[in-house]
């Protein structure tokens, strides 16, 4: 970056810039993560023994739940994802000099805040929302909680993901650098399309029931009153009609970046590349819509629909496992180097997989009407999504580290990070999976009936403890690199990708003054060929 | 062009609005709404409004300044295509409100529920020849626009607003009769749904109506941002097609 650039405190908080803003996002919603966090600390205190252990109202342990889901989700993976890492790379790995509006970016990273803000009046209003990120009626309609709390979280962030979604796609399509053909795009381009474009369809369905739940509880209409010939199962419905498209949302762009640090850390092709994109991330857009009652199948809905949507919801798992496939291929015959955000990278594959293969139980009716909202199902999705795409988001982060910041941190306590935070997941969320199994329903602060588990809660919260250690470390790795760290070279990975061809950190406009002109023969994973620079 | 860029890469680029217009809105709609409905203090519910309005209106005259003095080119001409992407999310937020409709009418025992009283029909058919005539208005208007005849572009576009104002009279005449009568969304569940429909699609208006006037006043000084004039009346086309569902199904079905 050229010195005479000015850049002061005013330079950053009404920035346009794309990588700025991208930077603002990693900073809410890492902020939002260590909140949400402590939510999940103080949860699991709770279920240490048995009876009250450090509140003896339940109420208070459901406002934790609330915070703890909706804001690792609304607030945390889903802003960090499409907010950090697409706003941050996609331009850079297209060419572009900034997104098509640069201003739109800006609002919904601050409507984003705003979002954050709404969260955080939780902890300061009287009554604060106590339903869940789910909100589901009857019980968020007559709760003396502040419910509208939680539907204006989702209104806000919604719609600044719908902003930012037009504006990514715009991007791709019209600032792609001359010469920058469909072929030649990187992986996480085509996840965040395909992110984006998921988003785009199923947000407003979301965003049409949490205004339902507004107007009934607010505005006296009677929608989810059954008193009135109102019925529950539509909000159930719209609800995760969205909703599980939304862990797609989170899947494509955290799956798209371990591809950027599995092909760069091997030094590989990525292996499949076109079943991988056409079957991969284009057949999981085109059946995302048709499985999201594999939620309700205890919620009574007729048979024909619960057995269709369990055939899709198993036809899923096949575009989930050929992008499984192409990420173990690229490993295959590749030259690894064991840097800390590849352990990210690899970790990633386990703990996917684990996730993965005990979703498909959950995926037949007959056997998730057992373990339907235990805690089974818990640890399913911590593996699958919570877990997993949080090794996705700190595996980027440490990736695009030098480049965002221009400084190196030090692989010691990114590596001891790693393996805490590896630890932990297993001991917590492996021994979630027998409670569960065992009978020990989701959503409960107290387990009275099963005293018996009373010791394997106790192994759950030390593992934790060990998340806590391992979160700690790896801000302070942070911290120490931005401080103290040495010069970052423009390519530390030794990547053939776009966006390691400029200054860390690159300047305004992002590529110094040059106007990219992509050869014919450009790919960004060709490493197997000589690199260049454009 | 060569001198565009050098300006590009030598600062980087900032914009107050924003930052500003989100806190207006964290402050009209959450806020405000919080303050008046659930804690039900009118103090806190005036001073929410009376950040949030002004922080609003201040940063949309500026960002419309912004836009037709174009300090940030790159968005050229992309502006009439981001309009239909918005659109589809709009659209769906529709689709939600009408499964609902459709779902609680086919599962209800008796439709329209007991105790519903025959709606007029001939408002609402003003209403539509109203918005339908708007919807050419704003074509003519952007006609005028292309031949860069300032005085017809805006004689035009004022004819949009008044229609679209002259609607939402309506509505709101419609509405408080029917106050009057005594009837209200927790009537029944054909009124959730009567109000619930028309008020989502009025706000839509009311948008529609907030762009034109974006457009309408830089206009006076003879600036005028195509792309976002074409964008604006996009957005106005989808409302009125949008009309035309809720009045079919829910006046006249
Ligand atoms: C970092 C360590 C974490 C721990 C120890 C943890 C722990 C827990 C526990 C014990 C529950 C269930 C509580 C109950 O049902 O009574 C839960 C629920 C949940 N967690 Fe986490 N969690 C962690 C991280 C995350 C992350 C990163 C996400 C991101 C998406 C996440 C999303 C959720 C969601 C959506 C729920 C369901 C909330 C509900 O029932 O409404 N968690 N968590
Ligand atoms: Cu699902």
């Amino acid at each position: 970056m050229s010195a005479h650039v000015k850049s002061g405190f005013k330079e950053w908080i009404f920035t346009t810039d794309h990588k700025r803003i991208g930077i603002l996002y990693l900073v809410g919603s890492i902020t939002a993560f260590c909140l949400s966090g402590i939510m999940a600390v103080l949860i699991r205190l709770e279920l240490w023994s048995l009876g009250p252990t450090i509140t003896d109202d339940p109420t208070t342990y459901n406002v934790w739940l609330y915070m703890h889901g909706a804001v690792m989700i609304l607030g945390f993976q889903i802003p960090a994802l499409t907010g950090w890492f697409a706003n941050y790379l996609a331009p850079l790995q297209i060419g572009a000099k900034d997104v098509a509006f640069p201003r739109l970016n800006a609002f919904s990273l601050w409507l984003f805040w705003a979002g954050v803000v709404l969260a955080l009046l939780t902890f300061v209003v009287p009554d604060p929302p106590d339903v869940m990120w789910t909100g589901y009626p009857p019980y968020s309609v007559v709760t003396s909680g502040n419910t509208a709390l939680y539907s204006f979280t989702v209104l806000v962030m919604g719609f600044s993901s719908i902003a930012g979604g037009i504006n990514l796609i715009a991007t791709i399509i019209f600032m792609r650098a001359p010469g920058m053909a469909w072929g030649k795009l990187n992986m996480f381009i085509w996840t965040v399309l395909a992110a984006f474009t998921i988003q785009l369809i199923f947000v407003p369905v979301l965003g049409s029931a949490v205004t339902m739940v507004l107007f009934d509880k607010y505005l006296g209409a009677t929608f989810f009153n059954p008193g009135m010939g109102g019925d529950v199962l539509i909000y159930q419905n719209l609800f995760w009609f969205y909703s599980h498209p939304a862990v797609y949302v989170i899947l494509l762009p955290g799956i798209g970046m371990i591809f950027e640090i599995v092909a760069t850390f091997s030094r590989n092709r990525i292996f499949n590349f076109k079943v991988a994109v056409y079957g991969g991330v284009g057949v999981l857009v085109l059946i995302t819509g048709e499985v999201w009652v594999h939620h309700l199948y205890t919620s009574g809905l007729a048979d024909w629909l619960r057995v269709f949507q369990m055939v899709t919801t198993l036809m899923i798992s096949v575009p989930v496992g050929i992008l499984m496939i192409s990420l173990v291929g690229t490993l295959r015959g590749g030259a690894i180097d064991y840097k800390t955000p590849m352990l990210y990278g690899v970790g990633f594959i386990f703990v996917f997989l684990v996730g993965g293969l005990t979703g498909i139980p959950l995926a037949m009716a007959s056997l998730d009407l057992a373990v339907h909202d235990t805690h089974f199902v818990v640890a399913h999705f911590h593996f699958v999504m919570a877990v997993s795409m949080t090794f996705a988001i700190m595996g980027g982060t440490y990736y695009l580290f030098p480049k965002m910041s221009g400084r190196m941190y030090s692989e010691t306590l990114g590596r001891t990070g790693f393996w805490l935070f590896l630890i932990g997941v297993f001991v917590t969320f492996g021994t979630m999976f027998f409670v569960g199994l065992d009978g020990m329903p989701r959503r409960y602060y107290d387990y009275q009936m099963f005293p018996q588990l009373e010791n394997l809660h106790k192994v759950q919260t030390i593992g934790t403890m060990i998340i806590g250690l391992a979160v700690i470390t790896i801000l302070i790795s942070w911290i120490h690199g931005l401080v103290a760290g040495e010069k970052a070279p423009s390519n530390p990975w030794g990547s053939r990708s776009l966006e390691w061809d400029t200054t860390s950190p690159p300047g305004p406009g992002n590529f110094g003054g040059r106007s990219i002109v992509v050869p014919d023969d450009w790919d960004p994973y060709c490493y197997d060929k000589p690199g260049r620079t454009l | 062009m060569e001198n565009r860029i050098t300006s590009h890469e030598a600062q980087w680029h900032t914009s107050v609005w924003p930052l500003v217009i989100s806190v207006g809105i964290l402050f009209l709609g959450p806020l405000a709404f919080s303050f008046h409905f659930v804690y039900k203090n009118p103090f806190l519910t005036t001073l929410a409004l009376g950040i949030g309005a002004p922080l609003i209106l201040l940063s949309i005259a500026g960002w419309a300044k912004e836009g037709v003095e174009d300090v940030h080119r790159y968005s050229e001409g992309h502006g009439i295509w981001a309009m239909p992407v918005f659109i589809l999310p709009e659209a769906l937020l529709f689709v939600g409100f009408f499964a609902a409709y459709w779902y609680l009418r086919f599962t209800a025992p008796a439709w329209p529920p007991p105790g519903t009283p025959e709606i007029p029909h001939v408002i609402p058919l003003i209403m539509t020849i109203i918005l339908i005539s708007s919807s050419i208005a704003i074509h003519i208007a952007e006609k005028r626009l292309e031949e860069d005849n300032y005085p017809g572009f805006i004689t035009w576009l004022a004819v949009t607003i008044a229609l679209g104002v002259l609607f939402l009279c309506l509505k709101g005449y419609e509405w408080s009769e029917l106050f009057h009568e005594g009837f209200s969304p927790s009537t029944n569940m054909f009124f959730t749904i009567f109000f619930s429909l028309t008020g989502f699609h009025g706000s839509h208006v009311l948008v529609g109506i907030g762009l034109f006037l974006c457009a309408l006043i830089p206009a006076f000084w003879g600036k005028a941002s195509k792309p976002f004039v074409t964008a604006s009346s996009i957005y106005w086309h989808f409302v009125d097609v949008i009309w035309l569902f809720v009045v079919s199904q829910v006046y006249f079905l």
